[in-house]
């Protein structure tokens, strides 16, 4: 199979996961048993208001009219409004959604460039002092809890020091001064394009703390993952026939053999992506980082079901393409893997 | 007489495990000279891969090379420095392995590998390094080397696998091949081709080859000398005719009955009794007494050292030759 077929027809099974994922999120929402006029309403409604409300929704439609007038909406760009703040969905989804990738983007590159060349260096050198130091960073990444180490993070690097900013995106003279437009709604990103370098650092000092300690957890995976690999693939015969041609070990570590030993490190750090886009909700509070996780909590709190459908949706077309990224990098990386 | 191009002196090499002391190569000492093939043979676990290995620096973790001298040119690589080994490894000294499909990393094309091999050794750009990997698979009559370059390993055959290696080895000009039993994976009739390959490479390039192997039968159709090794050192060495139509040490006559002929055909294979020493705990003396069918009380006590038989340079170490054991 071409790998142009292949992708065509991963495309095609993305749309039935990503049909069926909306029925089933679609039916939980609904049968949570609450009642969303209500919410709609605000407090303490009369039954005159509820009704009417539920008819604005379409909430007194047959449910898979209800579903099937959603997903019409949704395919026209219509994402509805939110039961609890009357918001567009896509207008908030258009400011937290940047934020987060944002912020995951910057954890997941942490973690690339932090966990993968300790993982090598650990897997080279098993048993060593290195090893040892890097054993105890990641069990300490992995079990650490979010809350406690961000809290310790502020402590260290606003209250003592005064290195880095408190929470939030911008500082608010910044947003004053030299606003940044946005373009793709990731502030380092768009303050990068428009070459407005003030707002560029200050997005970016505001970044290092959130993105740290969310990348905590995937760095502390990627070592150990890297390193077993690396472990493994360190006994082959043809790293030893590289050292033996004279390859300087530099090459031997970081070209020949990780590029053996990477794939189970990219499955890892992709299903990390795709769970921190709403699984980032403690980085998010503690750093007043507005992103998919506080919303989509929120909306869970209030039973608001189109927000919920909404980002389930968005996080499954991430999942789906992540894992089709996967599969191809993996195809790409080792010719001996076929594409079916 | 010339000066030997590698010369191995009186080297012991162990490693230090858990269950103890393993003594791997214990005084083992042989040379080659330019344009020789020389075949060190013996049995599993004698020595012979971690001799070839210390000859490039790479005695595997946990062991090390405790004494002896490894002369290259008169040089000894013993006292080089990584950077200096770095230039050695693959640019003089090249070494293939027994599996060509596991030598070769499975995630780069056959190009890319040789190429990275031949810049790392000479300053020649992308394109220069090609035509020299062409060549070079060409010298080792791999048709169409074109497509053999674009490859992936494992779209090759075992025995395209082998001469790209050997093509590898020697795409940057070394003078001496370490062939750790570069045939023993591949089936009769290519290894018969592997083996007019290596002659033919020798006589075309003039390269030399240590020729490691278990397997007298190489030895006899490829090298002009030979070393048997027992227990991590030599016990007879000379040119091949002499030491294998005139054997002299009771282990190399074992190791010859043990093979089958066509005239002994019919009866039982001989085997030597008993079997090879653990490098755990070596015997004292000689570490071949426990097997000899020929033993005498000095070889319990002292390890017999070579002496020379003849005027080409057949020694063997055994007390049945030597001046100790006369007496
Ligand atoms: N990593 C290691 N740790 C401990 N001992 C080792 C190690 N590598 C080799 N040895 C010991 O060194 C001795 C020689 O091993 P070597 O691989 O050189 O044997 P060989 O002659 O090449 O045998 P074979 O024909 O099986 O390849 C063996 O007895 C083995 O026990
Ligand atoms: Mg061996």
């Amino acid at each position: 199979m071409s790998r142009w077929e292949y992708i065509a027809r991963r495309l095609l099974m993305a749309v039935v996961v990503l049909i069926s994922v909306s029925i089933i999120t679609f039916l939980i929402a609904r049968v949570v048993p609450s009642d969303p006029a209500a919410a709609w309403v605000g407090p303490r409604p009369t039954q005159e208001q509820i009704a009417q409300a539920a008819r604005q929704l379409g909430l007194d439609r047959p449910l898979y009219e209800q579903y099937l007038r959603y997903m019409r909406d949704i395919l026209t760009g219509n994402f509805g409004v939110s039961i609890r703040t009357h918001q567009p969905i896509l207008r908030d989804l258009r400011v937290f959604l940047p934020a987060t990738l944002e912020l995951v983007l910057a954890g997941m590159l942490m973690a690339v460039l932090i966990g993968i060349p300790l993982g090598v260096l650990s897997g080279a050198g098993k048993g060593s002092l290195l090893d040892h130091l890097t054993r105890l960073v990641s069990i300490a990444g992995v079990s650490m809890p979010t809350f406690w180490l961000g809290l310790l993070l502020q402590l260290f690097f606003f209250s003592r020091l005064g290195l880095l900013p408190l929470s939030g995106r911008l500082s608010t003279e910044i947003s004053l001064t030299s606003p940044v437009v946005p373009i793709t709604g990731m502030y380092t990103l768009d303050a990068l394009v428009a070459g407005n370098w003030v707002a560029f650092k200050d997005a970016l000092w505001h970044l290092i703390l959130p993105a740290f300690t969310l990348a905590t957890y995937p760095i502390g995976l990627t070592i150990r993952m890297t390193r077993s690999t690396m472990i493994e693939v360190l006994q082959e015969k043809y790293i030893l026939a590289a050292r033996a041609a004279g390859i300087p070990e530099r090459t031997v570590l970081f070209v020949l053999a990780l590029k053996n030993a990477i794939t189970p490190t990219l499955t890892v750090l992709g299903l990390s992506f795709v769970y921190s886009l709403t699984g980032a909700i403690l980085v998010e509070v503690i750093f007043a980082w507005p992103g998919l996780g506080s919303y989509v909590t929120d909306a869970v709190l209030s039973v608001d079901f189109p927000v919920i459908v909404s980002v389930t949706l968005v996080v499954t077309v991430f999942y789906v393409f992540i894992n089709l990224f996967l599969d191809l990098a993996q195809a790409a990386i080792d010719p001996r893997v076929t594409l079916q | 007489m010339t000066e030997p191009l590698l010369s191995v002196e009186d080297l012991y090499i162990r490693f230090k495990t858990y269950a103890g002391t393993v003594h791997a190569v214990n005084g083992m000492s042989f040379h080659i000279h330019p344009g020789e093939i020389f075949g060190l043979v013996g049995e599993s676990g004698c020595g012979k891969s971690v001799t070839g290995l210390a000859v490039l620096g790479m005695v595997p973790y946990p062991g090390e090379v405790i004494a002896g001298r490894i002369l290259f040119h008169g040089e000894n690589l013993l006292q080089k420095n990584r950077r200096e080994m770095e230039q050695i490894r693959g640019g003089r000294i090249a070494m293939i392995f027994q599996d060509p499909s596991a030598s070769l990393n499975p995630v780069f094309t056959v190009g890319s590998q040789i190429s990275r091999i031949i810049r790392h050794h000479r300053r020649v750009d992308r394109h220069e390094a090609r035509a020299l990997a062409l060549a070079g698979f060409e010298a080792v009559g791999l048709p169409d080397p074109a497509r053999i370059f674009r490859a992936y390993p494992h779209e090759l055959s075992g025995g395209m696998q082998q001469r790209v290696m050997i093509a590898m080895a020697l795409a940057s000009g070394a003078e001496l091949l370490i062939a750790d039993e570069p045939t023993t994976a591949l089936d009769v009739t290519i290894q018969a081709q592997i083996l007019a390959l290596l002659n033919d490479l020798r006589a075309a390039q003039g390269v030399s080859i240590l020729l490691i192997t278990h397997d007298l039968g190489v030895v006899a159709e490829t090298c002009d000398r030979v070393g048997v090794a027992y227990a991590g050192s030599i016990v007879e060495t000379g040119p091949t005719a002499q030491v294998l139509y005139q054997m002299k040490h009771p282990y190399t006559r074992g190791l010859l009955e043990a093979l089958p002929r066509p005239s002994h055909r019919g009866k039982a294979l001989q085997s030597i009794p008993g079997s090879v020493p653990s490098g755990l705990d070596l015997p004292s003396g000689c570490p071949f007494w426990p097997r000899c069918p020929e033993v005498m009380d000095i070889c319990r006590e002292q390890k017999p050292l070579p002496t020379r038989l003849d005027e080409v340079g057949h020694r063997v170490a055994c007390h049945l030759y030597s001046r100790e054991g006369q007496r």
